[in-house]
């Protein structure tokens, strides 16, 4: 595919026309894109890190004034931004590997075809086309322990035992509440179906013949599983174990909707105390912004490890 | 002792006749090859040996057993795949073992067939490594291998070297025919490859849209096609089948004043044959015929292929056919010459163009 | 995937036909499995059904427990969501119910509840909103990855991959770090609070899926279509027009989609980057507050028509959207 000028002149150039070098459509058709991409994310990134050194507020007219590593510090020493990064680990633990096993659960049952399964793994992928914030008030309403379907469903109709999901504790008991779990089984119920999307295409690109040999050397379910479906499944599931690790990191819409950070900072994301630092209260834009970096450099480390597991997998086979 | 039989076996997707009942025997230690363009149910037919299909009728058996319910694993059975099967992230060795660990062999037996099997096909240097290294002729060996270690009471192989190059399967080809000779295997082997069959098949089973045309031995099939289809399937090129009109001894072909007398043994064949009617197609190989300038029949030049050491004359007699004489003279014939042949008597066939049967000749008493 | 045509007729087969799973025992095996899918997804769609029914419940039968599945369906969550209201003094709402004949169906609701419409609500003007936007950036994101897909598809280009791999990472940015900065260069700009400032926001986001989406798509076109246009005599530009571009409908349908959905669903910049003038749908349904806290019937109607369209045009691209998917994935 090298460009190539092309010499002829055909029916369709008219005398004298002068047409596009195939440099001229390369810059043509790429700067723009490139130019917003640079002035929209690169900029922003630096002028971040630049941020991160000040004490600059949003709210007042004042010119930025340089603090070296404060934020940075107050940040690593502030318990509760150490809580709030503890309760992101927590969560993104909890939602990735359930939705994983979910969603290849899902995958494995729906693969083999019957009548009908176009319609609903469409309508499986429903869940994932709601806006989050609005499947986060769904469920709160859902929730609810007086009047919510949740309860209901499981079995609690009377209203003074019914346990609250969203409550900051269980009962009188001071166990801290659930509302996390909430949170966890919303998302998963979000997302699994993106899971068993990506395991999906995965395993109909599975030949046939694989698991016919099986059968004919009796090989039993679980070597199937193991040496035949997984080995072409594993880097699909790679990427999506990836790309939600990331998504659950940056997790924002779904816990505003649901609880917003409450009860008390139960469910208080790392992207929710941003939020807070940044846009409430006091506006501390230098040291939201050092924390923001902190979050994207967790983010980079992570997703790094991922990447060369996932090419060290690939390299095997 | 492995026999097959097929007793009025057939299968149907939905309402799609995949094979229509068929009846087969194959004898132990026999190599029968199923041969067919792509669509004719030799694969089906095959599978449906192998258990994996279910049949939509009839039964199958194995050694005198019922196995048409049977699980692919339990009817002693190996089957090859045209594209290898092997498990791909186990080692060449896990695979060829795996179907006698899954059988429960000890661990010694295990690996002194492994050994042996892989001695046999020369493998025994690439036993470390995984599929996806191998190229694809080893790749089928290694296939071949996982097949062989069980000692099954037949081997059913599924257009093996379709995959391979064509330098490679002439080398494979062999090494299967030889691996059959020693192991005195019963042998299913699928194929479109008409070359192939002919030269791998103790016998061939030639099918066409879901039915068998003509079960034989190569030289029955290339000597004594039994319909039209068989006719032109088999040898390359396939036989020459010009139409003509039979009266009184003489076949006249359309076109170029070509009357054939047939030959005296057939005269009564062909009147009881064609049943009154006058149509008849005439076949002969092309190195049936023997250009001859006082030849009887003649031919225009259309084309001519030189072969090394043969040629081979394309001619037409009207606009409509064209067939092919072989020749051993490297005399070269301009396009539109008039050229004079023979074809020889003993080589000469003739078919029924309504019914596509071939007409037999009367058994000399 | 031409190697799987020569086992013979298999194709009008959609199960397997293996003596073993044609066994009437896996018969059974297979009716559990239908079994569990079904209620698979009647659990997935549990809480849209219940969306769907909160929108048409009134208040009072939304709130009383035990939650009610069999109701009288009213329009009441409608009537909160789109329209503003005003309380009627007795007299005026004596006045009002002598005269029942003059009035419209949405008045005669409010009527029942002791209100009168005021006017529109500002619901209406957040749902514009969200079109142009999301209308707009997905249109532009779409034809400018297209193009930045075709040349990285078919020229040699100095550092390609780096470029790509460039492209790629934007995606991988979190938007909190570059919240706060395009917060503070919006102020300076003035474009806090514009259509401008968010269709540039939109697109650019879903620009690097955009572009590898589409450069997928387009390098499973083959060149020689193109070379063959050029070597009749057209230039590359109208080969591109003529000859890439109706074959590439199926991608630009599934990057449309994704784009869409993306720029509709979006709350977090919505809400931190505008206000009044050009806030979207999503940061207001959030807020519909009602006298006694959150109106749910309003917040479910409002999100029931945020999701039809979306669901309208995810089911017509279905089967581009699975390709889409796994994509981007296989591709990498």
């Amino acid at each position: 595919m090298t460009a190539s000028e092309s010499p002829i002149r055909g029916p369709n150039t008219r005398v004298g026309q002068h047409h596009l070098s195939n440099r001229a459509i390369v810059n043509l058709f790429i700067w723009p894109t490139l130019f917003l991409l640079i002035a929209m994310n690169v900029f922003p990134l630096f002028y971040s890190l630049y941020l991160g050194f000040t004490s600059y507020s949003a709210l007042i007219r004042q010119a930025p004034v340089w603090v070296a590593f404060q934020n940075f510090k107050d940040i690593l020493n502030d318990p509760q931004l150490w809580q709030s990064f503890a309760i992101t680990g927590r969560y993104a633990l909890m939602t990735v590997s359930l939705q994983t096993l979910v969603g290849f659960g899902l995958a494995m049952l729906v693969h083999e075809k019957f009548k009908g399964g176009a319609i609903l793994t469409t309508l499986i992928l429903i869940p994932m086309m709601i806006s989050a914030v609005v499947v986060g008030l769904f469920w709160k309403l859902m929730y609810n322990p007086t009047f919510g379907f949740f309860n209901a469903i499981l079995g609690f109709t009377v209203p003074s035992t019914a346990p609250d999901w969203l409550a900051s504790s269980i009962g009188h008991t001071g166990v801290p509440g659930l509302a996390l779990i909430a949170i966890v089984i919303v998302d998963v119920w979000m997302w699994a179906p993106f899971v068993m999307l990506l395991v999906l295409s995965g395993l109909k690109a599975i030949p046939d013949y694989l698991y016919e040999a099986a059968a004919v050397d009796r090989a039993s379910s679980w070597f199937q599983f193991w040496h035949i479906t997984l080995p072409q499944v594993a880097p699909l599931l790679l990427i999506a174990v990836l790309f939600r690790t990331i998504e659950a990191f940056k997790s924002f819409d779904l816990v505003m909707g649901m609880t917003g950070g409450g009860p008390g900072n139960q469910t208080e994301l790392i992207a929710v105390s941003l939020y807070r630092e940044a846009f409430l209260g006091q506006w501390r834009t230098g040291h939201a912004s050092a924390l923001a970096y902190i979050i994207l450099i967790i983010i980079v480390a992570v997703s790094s490890l991922y990447i060369k597991y996932l090419n060290q997998s690939k390299g095997e086979g | 002792m492995s026999t097959i039989e097929l007793r009025q076996v057939e299968k149907k997707f939905g309402d799609l006749h995949a094979v229509k009942p068929l009846d087969l025997t194959i004898q132990d230690g026999e190599f029968v090859v199923l041969l067919g363009p792509s669509g004719c149910g030799k694969t089906t037919t095959l599978r449906m040996i192998s258990g994996l299909e279910a049949v939509s009728g009839g039964t199958i058996w194995l050694d005198g057993r019922n196995v048409t319910w049977l699980h692919p694993s339990a009817r002693d059975i190996a089957f090859v795949f045209q594209f290898y099967a092997l498990y791909p992230h186990l080692t060449a060795w896990r695979n060829i073992a795996f179907p006698l660990q899954a059988q429960g062999e000890s661990p010694e037996n295990v690996k002194k067939r492994v050994n042996e099997v892989a001695k046999l096909l020369r493998i025994e240097h690439l036993l470390n490594a995984r599929p996806g290294q191998l190229s694809g002729g080893d790749q089928q060996r290694v296939a071949l291998a996982r097949a062989l270690v069980r000692r099954p009471a037949a081997y059913l192989m599924d257009e093996p070297l379709g995959a391979l190059d064509a330098d490679f399967r002439e080398t494979m080809r062999s090494e299967i025919k030889r691996l059959h000779v020693l192991q005195h295997a019963t042998t299913v082997y699928v194929t479109h490859d008409q070359i192939e069959a002919m030269a791998m098949g103790d016998r061939i089973v030639v099918m066409s849209e879901a039915a068998i045309q003509q079960i034989g031995t190569p030289a029955q099939v290339y000597y004594d096609p039994a319909n039209l289809f068989v006719a032109r399937f088999i040898g390359s090129p396939g036989m020459n089948l010009i139409a003509g009109k039979y009266a009184d001894g003489i076949v006249q072909m359309a076109g170029l004043d070509n009357r054939y007398p047939v030959p005296l043994e057939w005269q009564s064949a062909l009147k009881k044959g064609l049943d009154g009617g006058s149509e008849v197609i005439i076949g002969f190989r092309p190195e049936a015929a023997q250009i001859n300038d006082q030849g009887k029949l003649i031919g225009k030049v259309y084309a001519s292929e030189m072969q090394g050491s043969s040629a081979v004359l394309h001619l037409t007699i009207n606009e409509n056919d064209i067939f092919h004489i072989r020749t051993d003279r490297l005399i070269s014939y301009p396009i539109d010459t008039l050229v004079h042949f023979d074809i020889d008597p003993q080589m000469v066939r003739f078919f029924n163009p309504k019914t596509e049967a071939a007409i037999k000749p009367e058994v000399a008493q | 995937m031409a190697q799987f045509e020569e086992t013979g007729p298999r194709t009008p087969v959609n199960e397997p036909t293996r003596v073993d799973k044609v066994h009437p025992r896996a018969k059974l095996g297979k009716s559990i499995r239908v079994i569990l899918i079904v209620i698979m997804t009647f659990i997935m769609l549990f809480p849209v059904i219940v969306m769907v029914m909160t929108a048409f419940k009134t208040r009072v039968d939304i709130i009383t427990p035990p939650p009610k599945v069999l109701f009288r369906p009213s329009l009441e969550g409608f009537l909160y969501l789109l329209t503003d209201r005003a309380l009627l003094t007795p007299a005026n709402l004596a006045a009002a119910q002598a005269n029942p004949g003059s009035l419209s169906f949405w008045q005669k609701l409010a009527l029942a509840n002791g209100q009168q419409i005021t006017g529109v609500s500002h619901y209406v003007a957040r749902l514009k909103n969200s079109v142009i936007i999301a209308g707009s950036s997905t249109i532009l994101s779409v034809i400018l990855g297209l193009f930045a897909a075709y040349a990285f598809s078919r020229f040699k280009i100095a550092g390609k991959d780096d470029l790509l791999f460039f492209i790629l990472s934007t995606r991988m940015l979190p938007g909190v770090v570059v919240t706060i900065p395009l917060f503070l260069l919006y102020k300076l700009l003035g474009w806090n609070d514009t259509y401008a400032g968010m269709i540039i926001l939109y697109t650019v986001f879903n620009l690097s899926f955009s572009v590898w989406l589409l450069k997928g798509f387009i390098d499973e076109i083959p060149v020689e279509y193109e070379e063959a246009a050029l070597v009749d005599g057209y230039t590359r530009l109208q080969a591109f027009f003529r000859i890439v571009l109706p074959q590439a409908v199926n991608g630009i349908a599934a990057t449309t989609v994704f784009c869409l959905i993306f720029a509709w669903n979006e709350y977090a910049f919505a809400l931190m980057l505008t206000s009044d003038n050009a806030r979207t749908a999503p940061p207001s349904i959030a807020t519909m507050l009602g006298s006694g806290g959150l109106e749910w019937s309003a917040i479910a109607a409002g999100s029931l028509g945020f999701l039809i369209p979306v669901v309208i045009v995810t089911f017509v691209l279905r089967d581009y959207l699975l390709r889409g998917v796994t994509f981007g994935a296989v591709r990498k």
